[in-house]
């Protein structure tokens, strides 16, 4: 096992995986649905960033798409996923691998966590098995080491000895998604993909499995990429938040920031969607209507329909993201111009206009309290 | 159970509608010992009132309010439903039951049947339970009831055309259908995005009020329950371990499990603090959880079913389950060592009986 590794170490740190400008469309006879739009992310050793979004915002194509798992119809049409890890002497470009790199990249290097541990694992192979046949793929060590290995690979994820002769079936789904856990470490990455590796099991089993995760990374010193609908889990677990909508982030910033500072109206919405267990009870507003359709994808601010916020501006609003004006870290960045961390919250919407884009018009004539300025000029 | 008769924190809201006594249900697998999945549980729904049964996978939630619903038949224990005892013989009288009392499941991929159009769900069970019915007029009443405007565009369109939250729409609009007093809601929003969730548990708490209808809200979510809930009841492997108002429930809960349930929410005000600190120094049941979760997979304990997760747990827990025990006006939890796990609920010692176990 190697060394520990200092945990998150701040921002302008070294990045294992860089992702500029990443794009993904589905190619459909109706036209093509833009699954990821112009992606910038970057994931720095021993860092967890959390990927929030409802289904369909893209979190997972993201993922797969830049460990190149996606299959057609999926395109990836622009971009750049640059590798550093402490095994290559020199950054790797992903996109352009041919098959053999890629074979050496994934599991080796890149390993994914995936939701279903039922569809994952093969129900005919025991988890000794299991465990062996990542290990061949990927790893050139004796068989007996590789049987010694996949012992401790269950000590290290709490399962005992006994089960490495179990079949998938005969383990309760805490005991799987483990398995799937121990799997991706068998290579030691240095990048974990999860997506949504808790979703499907008890807040109790859910709670123990991240305690888990989390104490096997600062131990092994990965970094991970945590996808998950639940915002409220990611305040918790990551160090870095990015929001994602329609393909697109909306927001990026440090799980503090997200909590406290939230500037998105996406973001707000989110936060206030769940009901929260401590502290006193909070008036929850959701976030009414659902997401657009990525084939004929609105102009400007793809929340806009949902947007408790909008003016007419939003329409012509370039989505790049600029840092919060008012944030002391230049990191947090929000695909929105207008609204701001303080910015108080407009009429709560009846969640009778279900979906429908409410009259624009009416919403320009309340004013936008705080810093309003043109769309598109980088911020102050 | 104590001298003064334990009062529903849902009994304000309206008449009863609903009772479960002494439920149980047995499931015989191979020729082994039979599975308990619900044992001696007992609970009142009131009309215009939500009772929340929250639990984790396989602590019998779902398969209690499946009794409720007369689609399993139960080992003992008796349902009434308005004060007459439910007997769900033949055909007729299951549908009459139905029409009555509904049932909203988990999952509206599956829940919905792929070749009919939303009209045709809707108008089925229109005509079966209410036969005098328009069904012209009141299937796009019911659209516009669970908020799928306008109800023509929705009429024609196929489940897979939908999204997760109007098909789960759809399915509740066919609950509503039947004009029933009892909502069986099992897990409604689990399959959901956060951000819907809370748009469909607004509408149910709104569809509860407008029809004032009993319901059962089952969910593995406690604070979910807390907001949505007026009464919570938390079962575990099949037993009522605790119940009372959501609010006081959850805010100081008495029962060992409860406040493991409780503790392992995610926290945003944590912060990362408890996860990424030793956080499981923090919960109850340490890293000797583990092992106690492979005893629970074993079909019986001995004793109190949560002993083998219990930090509290001694000789006694391990020979003897305890009963519900009344601690307040409207709550009460079943464990024998009350004083110790919620010292300022029930600051001394309480004399608890033994559960009379079904086994």
């Amino acid at each position: 096992m190697s060394a520990g590794r200092a945990p998150y170490p701040g921002p302008g740190s070294q990045p294992v995986l860089q992702i500029r400008d990443f794009s993904v469309v589905y190619r459909t006879p109706g036209g093509d649905v833009r699954a990821v739009d112009r992606v910038n992310l970057s994931l720095a050793a021993g860092e967890v960033v959390g990927l929030a979004g409802e289904s369909g915002s893209g979190k997972s194509t993201l993922a797969y798409g830049v460990c190149r798992l996606l299959r057609v119809p999926a395109l990836i049409t622009s971009g750049s996923v640059r590798y550093q890890g402490r095994r290559v002497s020199q950054p790797a470009e992903i996109l352009t691998m041919r098959p053999e790199e890629l074979q050496r990249l994934r599991w080796r290097e890149i390993a994914i966590v995936f939701q279903s541990a039922m569809n994952a694992l093969n129900p005919v192979l025991n988890v000794r098995d299991q465990l062996l046949d990542a290990m061949r793929a990927h790893l050139k060590i004796p068989r007996e080491e590789a049987r010694d290995k996949a012992a401790s690979l269950l000590d290290l994820v709490g399962i005992p000895r006994s089960r490495l002769r179990s079949y998938p079936h005969e383990l309760s789904g805490g005991m799987r998604q483990r398995v799937m856990i121990a799997m991706a470490l068998a290579t030691e990455p240095e990048v974990v993909i999860m997506d949504e590796p808790t979703t499907a099991l008890d807040v109790v089993v859910q709670r123990d499995i991240l305690a888990q995760i989390v104490e096997l990374k600062e131990h092994l010193g990965f970094s991970i990429l945590f996808i998950t609908h639940d915002l409220s889990l990611l305040l918790e677990l990551a160090d870095r938040i990015a929001v994602m909508y329609a393909g697109q982030l909306l927001e990026l910033a440090t799980a503090g920031e997200i909590h406290h500072e939230a500037a998105h109206p996406y973001t707000k919405g989110l936060l206030n969607s769940f009901p929260s267990l401590r502290g006193p009870r909070r008036e929850l507003t959701g976030i009414p209507g659902s997401p657009p359709d990525l084939r004929h994808p609105p102009p400007g601010c793809p929340f806009l329909p949902r947007c408790g916020y909008g003016t007419t501006a939003c329409t012509e609003v370039d989505m790049r993201l600029l840092p919060v004006a008012t944030s002391a870290d230049p990191e947090h960045v929000t695909a929105c111009p207008f609204v701001l961390p303080g910015t108080p919250a407009p009429e709560v919407l009846s969640a009778a206009d279900d979906g429908e884009p409410r009259d624009l018009e009416i919403a320009a004539e309340q004013p936008v309290a705080g810093q309003l300025r043109t769309a598109g000029e980088p911020g102050s | 159970m104590s001298e003064q008769t334990l009062k529903s924190a849902a009994a304000e809201r309206g008449p009863l509608a609903m009772e479960a006594i002494s439920v149980s249900k047995d499931f015989r697998i191979g020729r082994g010992q039979p599975l308990h999945a619900v044992r001696d549980v007992s609970f009142n729904l009131y009309r215009g009132a939500v009772v929340a049964l929250v639990g984790e996978s396989g602590s019998g939630k779902s398969t209690a309010a499946r009794l409720l619903a007369g689609q399993e038949r139960l080992t003992s224990g008796k349902i009434r439903l308005d004060g007459k005892q439910v007997e769900v013989s033949g055909r007729r009288a299951f549908r009459r039951y139905k029409s009555e009392v509904q049932y909203v499941f988990q999952d509206p991929f599956a829940s919905l049947n792929p070749v009919h159009t939303v009209r045709y769900h809707l108008e089925r069970p229109l005509k079966l339970h209410q036969p005098a019915a328009n069904a012209s007029q009141e299937v796009p009443a019911l659209l516009e009831q669970v908020r799928l405007t306008p109800a023509k565009q929705f009429l024609d369109k196929y489940p897979h055309e939908l999204s997760g939250g109007q098909r789960q729409r759809v399915a509740f609009a066919r609950a509503l259908a039947a004009r029933p007093t009892v909502l069986l809601a099992d897990e409604p929003v689990s399959m959901l995005d956060v951000s819907i969730r809370l748009e469909m548990l607004n509408l149910l708490d709104d569809l509860r009020r407008r029809f004032s209808l009993a319901m059962l809200y089952i969910t593995h979510d406690i604070a979910s329950a807390r907001y949505f809930a007026d009464e919570v009841l938390v079962m575990y492997a099949g037993e009522i371990v605790e119940q009372g108002p959501g609010e006081e429930l959850t805010q100081r809960p008495a029962h060992p499990y409860t406040q493991l349930l409780v503790a392992s929410a995610p926290d945003p005000d944590n912060l990362g603090s408890a996860l990424r600190g030793n956080a499981r120094r923090q919960l109850p049941q340490g890293p000797q959880g583990l092992q106690a979760s492979q005893a629970r997979e074993q079909a019986t304990v001995d004793g109190c079913p949560f002993n083998p997760r219990c930090p509290l747990a001694d000789d006694r827990c391990r020979r003897e389950d305890p009963a519900l025990v009344q601690i307040s006006a409207t709550r009460a939890a079943a464990c024998w060592h009350l004083d110790v796990a919620a010292p300022e609920l029930v600051p001394g010692p309480r004399e608890v009986e033994t559960r009379r176990a079904s086994s």
